[in-house]
């Protein structure tokens, strides 16, 4: 079983999770590791800075909201059995 | 605007929804960079996808990102008839037919897909930037991406 591999990212997130709603809620924010890279107004130009500052490796982006938002789904093609994320 | 039609012939919209094959390739952004570093470009990936209204975001099956080499930009929960908070992970892919000159970047979710060699659900993220038209009773769609 693979480790999250976005856990140490999503850590980070938490961490600052206080501060960044504050000043960029709503906004996207870019992590790698325990570093907050940047934030931007949209997700596509962070997954861009993203690719160009670290490749194809792990990184997080985020959008920073108080609660964070679900994605639904009514399709029963979806087969869930075993968490995704391993 | 770039845009592709389905039917009447070769689909059954009623039996089988508008479905669609799509071509799967790393981002341009992505491609770009493996060109300059000399890397190897992975082939595409050929999929079945099915254009579902009732889903929020696209999501494909969890072995494409793999074929494609891809690391995720992201995780995600999400609410199935079956299941509820399930975390995925999320990845930017460039979605293509090629043939209609339609090409879409955006970020996908990863998720296990069972049934009717269904690969991909096209989601209404991808279509808040463009046009479904849907003529039941000519058995054909159209679908237009900005």
């Amino acid at each position: 079983m693979k480790d999250n591999l976005l856990a140490e990212e999503i850590e980070t997130y938490e961490k600052h999770k206080s501060e960044l709603l504050k000043e960029h809620s709503g906004e996207y924010v870019l992590i790698r590791g325990n570093e907050v890279v940047n934030t931007f107004e949209s997700q596509k130009d962070a997954i861009k800075i993203g690719i160009e500052k670290f490749g194809n490796t792990p990184f997080l982006v985020k959008k920073i909201l108080e609660v964070d938002e679900k994605q639904n789904f009514t399709s029963n093609l979806i087969k869930i059995s075993a968490p995704c994320l391993r | 605007m770039p845009s592709v039609t389905i039917g009447p012939g070769d689909l059954n919209l009623q039996e089988d929804g508008p479905l669609v094959e799509v071509l799967f390739l790393i981002s341009s952004e992505l491609e770009e960079r493996y060109r300059k570093e000399k890397k190897e470009i992975p082939e595409p990936v050929v999929v079945k996808a099915l254009i579902d209204t009732g889903a929020s975001m696209c999501l494909i099956q969890e072995d494409i990102p793999k074929k494609l080499g891809l690391e995720p930009v992201g995780t995600t929960k999400i609410c199935t008839p079956s299941s509820k908070d399930h975390a995925c992970y999320q990845y930017f892919m460039r979605m293509a037919i090629p043939s209609h000159n339609l090409t879409y970047h955006g970020v996908f979710i990863a998720s296990p897909l069972q049934g009717q060699e269904i690969d991909c659900l096209i989601g209404r993220d991808l279509l808040k930037d463009g046009i479904l038209i849907y003529l039941g009773n000519a058995n054909q769609f159209t679908l237009s991406l900005l």
